[in-house]
C-alpha cells in the first residue's frame, strides 16, 4: 500500500517537475473558458463539449509528454521530425479531404490535419538550423532558412490553405527574427511580398479567397454573400457591450447568425455573451502565455531552445491577433482558429504539444546549463 | 570547406540579441493585443447601441398573422362562404436561388402546370425577392407528405397552411356572393404593405363589396428567428382582427327555388321584401362555379366560361340593362295620377293602332282590334299601350323622365354590390348627348311602353315595384347583420329609410288594384295565378331586343335566343300585405305572361306556401364547425349558424 502511495507521489513530483505551473494555470483557464463558451455556442449540447474536453485531455497528455523531452534530445531529432512531418503534408495533397481543398487526412477514427504538425516542426527546424550557424545570420544562412520555410509553406498553399501557410511561414520567420535577422531583410521581404503578391493573386488564390479579401475591404458590398460572416460577427461582438448578454444568451450565435460559431468564430460568441470584459480577460491570459513563453526563452541557455520557445510563443500570439482581428473586421478572414477556444482537435493538441516543448525548455534549463 | 568548419558562436552576444529582440517582440505583442482590445472596445462600448439594434433587428422578425376571412351566412344561418384549411407552396426567390435549381424537383412533387410556373415567373419579376411567392395553392395531402421528405433540398420553399375560401353553393350564388381571388400587385397598392400577407381579396359580389369587413386586419407576431428565417419563439404579438361574419338577407331555399323555377331558361330574377328592401333571393342565370376562381382560374376553364354565348360571368342583375317593356306601366300610371294628369276613372279609347299627327307609321296595341275604352286599372291589367301613349304625350317627356327618375330609374339602386349600372332613362338630354339627335314626340310614345332607349336592371324594377307594394322606395340590400368575430354579437347593418313613392296613398291603391286585376281572369297574367292560395299583383312585359324596324319583318322565333324578346314580370304578393316583390327577366322567353310569370309564380309559391325544395341529401353545407375545425390559430370558425327565428312571412 505504502509502495503504491510512494509511487504515486514520485509520479506526481516527476510530473510537477516537468511543468510550468504558471503557464499551465493560464492554459487551463483558457481551456475552461473555451469549454464554457463552446457549451453555449453549441446550443447546450454536451457532445461538442465532451469531444473538445477529451481533445484537451489528449493535448494535455501531449504537453506533458513534450515537456519531458529534453530540448537537447529534441534538437537531435529535429531534422528527422521535420522530414517526417513533411510526408503527411505531401500526402494530404493526394488523399486529403476538405471543404475548400485537401486539408485533412481521414485516419478512420479522426480527421488529422498535417499542417498542424508543421506549425511545430518548422520552427524547430529553423531553430535547429540557425543554432548551428553564427548569429546574427548572414545572407547565405538566411537564404537556406528561407528555403526551409518555403517548402512546407508552398505545400500548404497547394492544399490550398492560405491562412495556415502564412501562419506557418510566420512561425519560421519569428525564429529568424529572434536570431537577429538584420532589419534591412524585413524591408526586402516586404518588397518581395509586394512584388510576388500580384502573381499570387492570379496563380495561387482561389476565387473564394479573393472574395474574402474583397469582402474584407468592403464587407457591406455583399451583405448577404461573403460579407455576411463579418457583418454578423461584428454585430455579435458589438451587441455584447461592456459586460455581455450573459452565458447562453447570445442571440446571434444561438439563432445561427454567426457562421462556424463553434470553430473560427467562437470568439465572437464569447464577445457577445461576456462582453468587452470577457474579451480583455481572455486577451490578458493570452498575453500572459506569450509573455511567459518569451520569458522562458530568454532564460534558456542554448540557442536552439531560445529560438524555438520564442518562435512558438510568438506564433501562438499571431493566432490570437489574426483570429481576433478577422472576426471583428480588422483583418481579412483567413481560416485561423482561436487558440484553445475554437472547436477542433488537431489545433488544440499541436498547440499544447508546442507549449509542452516550451515548458521543457524551462524544466530542463538547469540540467542543460549547469 | 566552410560548411565543415566548426561554427564560431558568441553565445553571450546571441543571448543578448535574443533578449533585445524578444523584448521588442513582446512590446509588439502588447501593442497588437492592445489595438485588438481597443478595437473591441470601439465595437462593444462605443458603437454598442448601433450593433445592439442591428442584433435585435436580426433576430426579431415581424411575422404577419393572417385573419380568417369572415363567413357568409344566409338569413337562416346556412353557410354560403367559409374557409377550409389547406396547404400551399410558397417560394422565397432570394433564398431559393435560381428556379432551375429547384423547379424541376418541385414540379415532380407537386405536378405543376405550365400555367402555375408561368404565373410564378410573372410574379417573380414583379415581386421583391424577399417576399414569398405562392407557387401552388391547395396542395394535396399526398403532395405535402412527399415534399416533407425532400424539404431539406429546397431552401426557401415552404409549405404554408392557409384557409382556402369555399363556396358550397358556388354556382347558385355566383352573382351574389361573388368570389375572392389572389391578390395581385395592384391590389397590394390599395391594400398597403401591411396587408401583403393576405393572399386573397374579394373580386366580385358580396366578397368584393364587403371585402374590408370580411378580410379583417392582419396582425403581427414578433418572432425570434434564426438565420434561415425559421421562427424559434414568439416574443410578442399584435393580434389579428378576424374578418367579420356576414348574415345575408338571401334565403338559400328561395334562392334554390328561384334558380329551379328558371329550368333551362336564362335570365335574372330578384325577390325582395318590400317592407325592408331585403333581397331574399337573386339569380343571374346561367351562373358559374365561383370556387374555380379562388386560387386563380385555369386558362381552359376561363375560356369555357368566356366562350359560352350565354355569358355566365355576366351579372344580369346589376349589369344587364334591358328594355323594361310594359312592366313600367304601373309606374307610369302612378306618375299620371300623381301629376294630376289622370284620374283613375279617366278613359281612353284603344282602337288597336295609335297615330301621331304627321307620322305615317303607327304604334300598335297588343290586341289588334284594340281594347276599347280603357281606364287606369284596365290599362294595367290588359296592358293597353294606347293609354300610355296618350298619357306620356300629355305628361311630356320632361315630366315623364322626372317621375321615372323619382322611381329610381337611370341611376343605381344602391344595392350593396359593386359595379352596379344605372341603366338608361330616356330623355331629350340623353338622346342629344348620345346620338346628337333631337327628341321627337315618337320617342315619347316609345318610352311610354318601356321601349326605345330604356335600359333598366332587374334590381331597379323590383325596387320600384316593391315601392308600389309598400309605398316606400327602399334601397335593396343583401346584408342583414355582421359580427366582428365568433364571440361577438350580431349587429344589424343600418339601412337608409325608404322614401314615399307617392304623396297620395289612394293613387297607389288604384295602381295596386290594376296590378291585382292583371292576375285575375281577363288580365294578362291570369293563368299564372290559377289555384294560388294567396292573392298577387303583377305586370307582365315583353322587351324587344332588336330594333323596331327589324322586328316588324322577322319572326322572333327564328332569331337566336339572345336576340329574341325578353319575357318580363314584376309583381308582389300577397296583395293585402305584400311580403315579397319580384322582378323576373327571361331571355328569349317570348311574351311576359308565358315564361316570366310562371317563374314568378313558383317564386311566390316557394316563399308564401313554403314549397321550398327539399335539400339534397348530399348537400355540401357544413352544419357545424367540424369540417373547418383545426385551422391555424386565429382562424375564426363558425359554429352552427345563428338561430334565426324570424318568420318568413
Amino acid at each position: 500500500m505504502s509502495l503504491i502511495l510512494r509511487w504515486l507521489f514520485d509520479l506526481g513530483v516527476r510530473f510537477g517537475r516537468t511543468l510550468d505551473w504558471m503557464m499551465l494555470g493560464a492554459l487551463l483557464a483558457l481551456m475552461g473558458i473555451g469549454l464554457v463558451v463552446l457549451h453555449s455556442a453549441s446550443g447546450g449540447s454536451p457532445h461538442l463539449v465532451i469531444a473538445q474536453g477529451s481533445r484537451f485531455a489528449v493535448g494535455l497528455g501531449a504537453l506533458w509528454l513534450m515537456s519531458r523531452i529534453s530540448p537537447a534530445q529534441l534538437r537531435n531529432w529535429t531534422p528527422l521530425v521535420f522530414g517526417l512531418t513533411l510526408v503527411p503534408l505531401l500526402a494530404v495533397l493526394f488523399i486529403g479531404t476538405g471543404r475548400h481543398g485537401a486539408h485533412w487526412i481521414n485516419l478512420g477514427v479522426i480527421y488529422f490535419q498535417p499542417a498542424e504538425l508543421i506549425k511545430l516542426s518548422l520552427p524547430m527546424m529553423v531553430a535547429w538550423y540557425l543554432n548551428r550557424r553564427a548569429l546574427p545570420p548572414r545572407l547565405d544562412v538566411v537564404l537556406v532558412a528561407a528555403v526551409i520555410i518555403a517548402v512546407p509553406t508552398a505545400l500548404i498553399l497547394l492544399q490550398p490553405d492560405f491562412g495556415t501557410a502564412m501562419l506557418v511561414a510566420v512561425s519560421g520567420a519569428f525564429a529568424l527574427y529572434l536570431a537577429g535577422l538584420p532589419w534591412w531583410w524585413f524591408g526586402t521581404a516586404f518588397a518581395g511580398v509586394a512584388a510576388v503578391a500580384p502573381a499570387a493573386w492570379f496563380w495561387l488564390l482561389k476565387p473564394y479567397q479573393k472574395d474574402r479579401i474583397f469582402t474584407f475591404l468592403n464587407p457591406e458590398s455583399d451583405p448577404l454573400g461573403a460579407g455576411w460572416n463579418i457583418i454578423q460577427s461584428k454585430i455579435a461582438i458589438g451587441a455584447g457591450g461592456l459586460s455581455g448578454k450573459g452565458w447562453g444568451q447570445g442571440s446571434q450565435s444561438h439563432l445561427n447568425y454567426i457562421p462556424e460559431h463553434t470553430t473560427d468564430f467562437i470568439f465572437a460568441v464569447l464577445s457577445e455573451e461576456f462582453g468587452w470584459i470577457g474579451v480583455v480577460v481572455v486577451l490578458a491570459l493570452y498575453l500572459f502565455v506569450v509573455g511567459r513563453c518569451l520569458w522562458i526563452a530568454a532564460e534558456a541557455r542554448d540557442g536552439y531552445s531560445r529560438l524555438l520557445a520564442g518562435a512558438l510563443g510568438l506564433a501562438f500570439c499571431v493566432y490570437v491577433i489574426v483570429n481576433g482581428g478577422m472576426i471583428a473586421g480588422l483583418l481579412p478572414v483567413v481560416g485561423v482558429p482561436m487558440p484553445l477556444l475554437s472547436y477542433g482537435g488537431t489545433s488544440a493538441v499541436s498547440l499544447l504539444a508546442g507549449l509542452g516543448v516550451v515548458m521543457a525548455v524551462r524544466v530542463y534549463k538547469p540540467v542543460h546549463a549547469r | 570547406m566552410r560548411s565543415h568548419r566548426r561554427v564560431l558562436k558568441n553565445s553571450h552576444a546571441e543571448a543578448e540579441q535574443f533578449r533585445n529582440r524578444a523584448l521588442l517582440a513582446f512590446s509588439g505583442v502588447v501593442v497588437a493585443l492592445g489595438v485588438l482590445a481597443g478595437w473591441y472596445f470601439n465595437l462593444q462600448v462605443l458603437q454598442h447601441d448601433e450593433y445592439a439594434t442591428r442584433s435585435e433587428n436580426n433576430r426579431i422578425k415581424l411575422r404577419p398573422v393572417v385573419p380568417a376571412r369572415g363567413v357568409i351566412y344566409d338569413r337562416n344561418g346556412r353557410i354560403l362562404a367559409d374557409n377550409v384549411p389547406a396547404f400551399r407552396v410558397d417560394v422565397t426567390p432570394e433564398e431559393a436561388g435560381a428556379p432551375d435549381k429547384w423547379l424541376p424537383g418541385l414540379a415532380e412533387i407537386f405536378s405543376l402546370t405550365e400555367e402555375e410556373i408561368e404565373q410564378f415567373e410573372k410574379a417573380r419579376r414583379t415581386t421583391r425577392g424577399f417576399r414569398p411567392i405562392t407557387l401552388k395553392m391547395r396542395v394535396s395531402e399526398d403532395e405535402a407528405a412527399r415534399f416533407a421528405v425532400d424539404r431539406w433540398r429546397y431552401p426557401g420553399v415552404e409549405l404554408v397552411s392557409y384557409l382556402n375560401r369555399r363556396y358550397p353553393h358556388g354556382e347558385l350564388l355566383s352573382h351574389v356572393i361573388g368570389y375572392v381571388g389572389r391578390i395581385d400587385e395592384d391590389d397590394l397598392k390599395t391594400l398597403g404593405e401591411a396587408n401583403a400577407a393576405l393572399t386573397h381579396i374579394g373580386k366580385t359580389g358580396i366578397e368584393r363589396s364587403y371585402d374590408e369587413a370580411l378580410r379583417g386586419q392582419v396582425g403581427f407576431e414578433r418572432v425570434e428567428t434564426n438565420v434561415e428565417g425559421r421562427s424559434m419563439r414568439v416574443v410578442g404579438r399584435m393580434p389579428a382582427m378576424p374578418g367579420a361574419d356576414l348574415r345575408l338577407s338571401i334565403d338559400l331555399d328561395l334562392q334554390q327555388a328561384m334558380a329551379d323555377a328558371f329550368g333551362e331558361f336564362e335570365g335574372a330574377a330578384v325577390a325582395m321584401d318590400p317592407r325592408t328592401g331585403e333581397v331574399l333571393a337573386m339569380v343571374s342565370l346561367p351562373g358559374y362555379d365561383t370556387n374555380l376562381f379562388v386560387n386563380g382560374i385555369s386558362h381552359a376553364d376561363y375560356k369555357t366560361l368566356i366562350d359560352n354565348p350565354s355569358r355566365p360571368l355576366f351579372n344580369r342583375l346589376v349589369l344587364g340593362g334591358v328594355a323594361p317593356g310594359s312592366t313600367l306601366k304601373p309606374l307610369i300610371a302612378l306618375a299620371g295620377l300623381d301629376s294630376g294628369m289622370r284620374q283613375p276613372e279617366d278613359r281612353v279609347m284603344s282602337t288597336g293602332m295609335f297615330y301621331l299627327p304627321g307620322v305615317r307609321r303607327g304604334w300598335g296595341d297588343a290586341s289588334r282590334g284594340g281594347h276599347g275604352w280603357t281606364d287606369l286599372r284596365k290599362s294595367i291589367s290588359h296592358s293597353v299601350n294606347t293609354y300610355y301613349y296618350k298619357l306620356a304625350l300629355d305628361l311630356g317627356i320632361e315630366r315623364f323622365a322626372h317621375y321615372m327618375r323619382e322611381y329610381g330609374f337611370g341611376e343605381p339602386t344602391g344595392v350593396d354590390l359593386v359595379g352596379e349600372i344605372g341603366g338608361i332613362l330616356p330623355s331629350p338630354e340623353y338622346k342629344m348627348q348620345m346620338r346628337r339627335e333631337r327628341w321627337y314626340p315618337g320617342d315619347t310614345v316609345n318610352a311610354s311602353i318601356g321601349q326605345g332607349d330604356w335600359k333598366v336592371t332587374p334590381l331597379q324594377l323590383v325596387r320600384s315595384i316593391a315601392g308600389i307594394a309598400d309605398g316606400s322606395l327602399r334601397r335593396p340590400h343583401l346584408t342583414l347583420e355582421q359580427r366582428g368575430g365568433f364571440e361577438a354579437p350580431w349587429q344589424a347593418l343600418p339601412q337608409p329609410p325608404g322614401a314615399p313613392i307617392s304623396s297620395n296613398p289612394e293613387n297607389l291603391q288604384v295602381v295596386r288594384e290594376g296590378m291585382a286585376a292583371t292576375m285575375q281572369p281577363g288580365g294578362t297574367g291570369w293563368r299564372m295565378a290559377l289555384g294560388a292560395e294567396y292573392t298577387m299583383a303583377g305586370k307582365t312585359g315583353t322587351a324587344q331586343v332588336t330594333s323596331r324596324r327589324d322586328n316588324a319583318a322577322v319572326d322572333p322565333r327564328s332569331l337566336p335566343l339572345h336576340l329574341r324578346h325578353r319575357s318580363l314580370f314584376v309583381g308582389f304578393a300577397p296583395v293585402e300585405d305584400p311580403t315579397i316583390a319580384v322582378a323576373v327577366a327571361v331571355e328569349g322567353g317570348g311574351y311576359g305572361g308565358s315564361t316570366a310569370a310562371p317563374i314568378a309564380r313558383k317564386i311566390f309559391d316557394a316563399w308564401l306556401t313554403g314549397a321550398m325544395p327539399e335539400p339534397a341529401a348530399d348537400e355540401p353545407v357544413p352544419a357545424t364547425i367540424a369540417e373547418s375545425d383545426g385551422g391555424p390559430a386565429g382562424a375564426e370558425t363558425p359554429e352552427a349558424g345563428p338561430a334565426v327565428t324570424e318568420a318568413r312571412r
